[in-house]
């Protein structure tokens, strides 16, 4: 018997995350900017590692792990927009989210279980992609310093941090305007591009802080050094980097709320 | 063409037709005054309607009459800017989770994720539903005759097969009311045929269904009741029965010369109506009692009368003198 008869408090979510784990297509990116992107990191750094130990160091240690956690965090983010513009948009551009209001269900259950389902779908290869990264920089140290235990739970958690908020984000987008391809265009654009330029523009001072890329930088790990570095550090407290994803996330979740509420089905 | 319908005509035929024999309590549809409006169009205008309990209903009309909007609005797919609206007794939109409950919908086409299985499709609406709706996957996939295919994906199904896993997903509910959005359009007619087929069984499992069409033959085959709607107002509805009989009386004269039976019967002061049928004449009269009169008129003017009976006036007749006279009107 499947999973979504077993539960009914879950079978909600289980039948948001079986429309996404059934398209082959977004699996395979998911995974390739995942696992994928930190395999063949790791595995580029080893083998040249290998091939000339004299002018390339091991392919582990604290350093690496740095590298790892930026791979995890742009990649990531990128996986993240894909999957949340599809959990966001996907009964809606596929022409069944009026079928399920049809049921009665209310539309807010059903934004919260696509919510639920999405990171269901993607914070585990997320988790596996750090995973290698973990792994490869402790087995691959060689002569460089090995990351402790607290620094590789730290290192981990701020790369799911980066990836959860740029789901949020894509997600809400996605509901807001209905369209995947708008979110991810909008949001790859915002986060890889905008947000690099804005932030390198000192004469906005303390404007730039209003970026969730700059306050995103702000958690980076201390003991990465600048291997994690995604663009310039703005020094920033805790409460406001804390203020500043919050507002971003909630008004970005809040407003795709208020849209998929409202809209005619 | 829109038709401006004089209001105390649609009410009085409304009334007339409907009200006597239903009991308001039996409704499972019922709307007052309901209109959408979209900006300075009125794609709903007024529109009191009621379907009761346990028939085949078929709401009729033209493209772009405001069927669809009305069907949205009963399903919360859309909100409505005045009126009032009952489901299954219950009034919209507080009552709206209940009553969805034990309704079933196909709005439009319809639409499924492509890249799932028919199986999944309707698994992911029995989580949504919750309930038994799981453990009435395979009846509904055996009753519409997919069980053979349930497990291909959806995007290799047929426009019929579609329709059919689109009942299947309606029946997940055990519905007491299925709302159907012109269910015929693209099947081809063995797909139109099987349709028909399942509204009349849900009909007899004491279900009630409502149907949208533009198609009056479809309508006429498949229904019990119906409301003609034009132009986002209902301008008549009763069962197909009273509509038959509602018209003025009709007989079918036949001779062996139409063209003068025409000229003859088009003379007498009972006849208000002579249209040509072929070998055959209609004539519309005042009063039935005046056939035999008419019988005499043409057998005293050397006429051979082959046959002479009341004809069976169609739904499309109906919908046509209806409309001719809402145009004479205007």
């Amino acid at each position: 018997m499947s999973t979504l008869a077993l539960n009914p408090s879950r079978s909600l979510i289980s039948a948001d995350v079986l429309k996404l784990r059934r398209r082959r297509g977004l699996v395979a990116v998911t995974a390739l900017l995942t696992i994928g992107a930190m395999t063949i990191t790791y595995g580029i750094i080893e083998l040249l590692h290998v091939a000339s130990p004299a002018n390339h160091g091991p392919a582990g240690g604290i350093v690496n792990l740095g590298h790892g956690a930026w791979v995890a965090a742009v990649f990531g983010a990128v996986a993240a927009a894909i999957v949340g513009s599809m959990a966001g948009s996907g009964d809606l551009e596929a022409g069944v989210y009026r079928d399920l209001v049809v049921t009665g269900r209310s539309r807010l259950a059903l934004y919260r279980s696509r919510l639920r389902g999405g990171l269901v779908f993607l914070l585990p290869f997320v988790a596996a992609g750090y995973t290698i990264a973990g792994l490869a920089s402790v087995i691959f140290a060689g002569s460089n310093p090995v990351p402790s235990a607290s620094l590789l739970v730290t290192t981990g958690l701020w790369a799911l941090l980066q990836v959860t908020f740029y789901y949020l984000l894509a997600f809400g987008i996605a509901c807001l305007l209905g369209s995947r391809s708008y979110t991810i265009g909008t949001l790859l654009a915002f986060r890889l591009a905008l947000t690099p330029i804005l932030a390198s523009i000192s004469t906005l001072g303390i404007v730039r802080e209003l970026l969730p890329g700059v306050a995103l930088q702000g958690l980076t790990p201390a003991a990465l050094g600048n291997a994690a570095q995604q663009g310039p550090t703005i020094p920033m407290s805790t409460a406001a980097i804390a203020a500043v994803l919050i507002i971003w996330a909630v008004a970005a979740v809040a407003a795709g709320a208020w849209r998929d509420t409202r809209r005619d089905a | 063409m829109c038709l401006p319908a004089p209001r105390a005509y649609r009410q009085g035929m409304t009334t007339q037709l409907h009200e006597v024999l239903l009991d308001r309590d039996d409704m499972v549809v019922e709307t007052r005054g309901l209109t959408k409006r979209f900006g300075g169009r009125t794609a709903v205008d007024s529109v009191e309607l009621r379907v009761p309990r346990g028939v085949a209903f078929g709401y009729l009309g033209p493209n772009g009459a405001g069927k669809t909007t009305l069907i949205r609005m009963l399903l919360g797919l859309t909100s409505a800017s005045a009126g009032e609206m009952r489901l299954l007794g219950l009034p919209l939109p507080e009552g709206r989770a209940q009553a969805l409950a034990r309704v079933g919908a196909i709005v439009e086409d319809p639409r499924f994720h492509g890249h799932l299985t028919g199986r999944e499709n309707l698994e992911i609406v029995a989580a949504v539903r919750g309930g038994d709706a799981y453990r009435r996957i395979e009846g509904s996939l055996e009753r519409v005759g997919l069980t053979a295919r349930a497990r291909d994906r959806v995007k290799t199904y047929s426009l019929g097969m579609r329709q059919r896993l689109g009942i299947a997903r309606c029946l997940l509910a055990d519905p007491q009311l299925l709302i159907l959005d012109e269910p015929m359009n693209g099947l081809d007619p063995a797909g139109i045929l099987e349709f028909r087929g399942f509204v009349r069984d849900f009909v007899e499992e004491g279900r009630t269904i409502v149907l949208s069409s533009h198609l009056l033959d479809e309508v006429e085959k498949t229904c019990d009741h119906v409301a003609i709607v034009d132009c986002g107002r209902v301008v008549i509805q009763g069962s197909i029965a009273e509509l038959r009989e509602s018209g003025d009386p009709t007989v079918l004269v036949e001779t062996r010369d139409p063209v003068a039976t025409a000229g003859l019967l088009s003379t007498h002061p009972a006849v208000a109506r002579v249209t040509a049928d072929g070998p055959a004449v209609q004539a519309v009269v005042a009063d039935l009692a005046a056939v035999p009169e008419l019988n005499r008129l043409l057998v005293s003017a050397g006429q051979d009368v082959l046959r002479l009976e009341p004809a069976r006036a169609s739904l499309e007749d109906r919908f046509l003198e209806i409309t001719t006279r809402l145009e004479n009107a205007a």
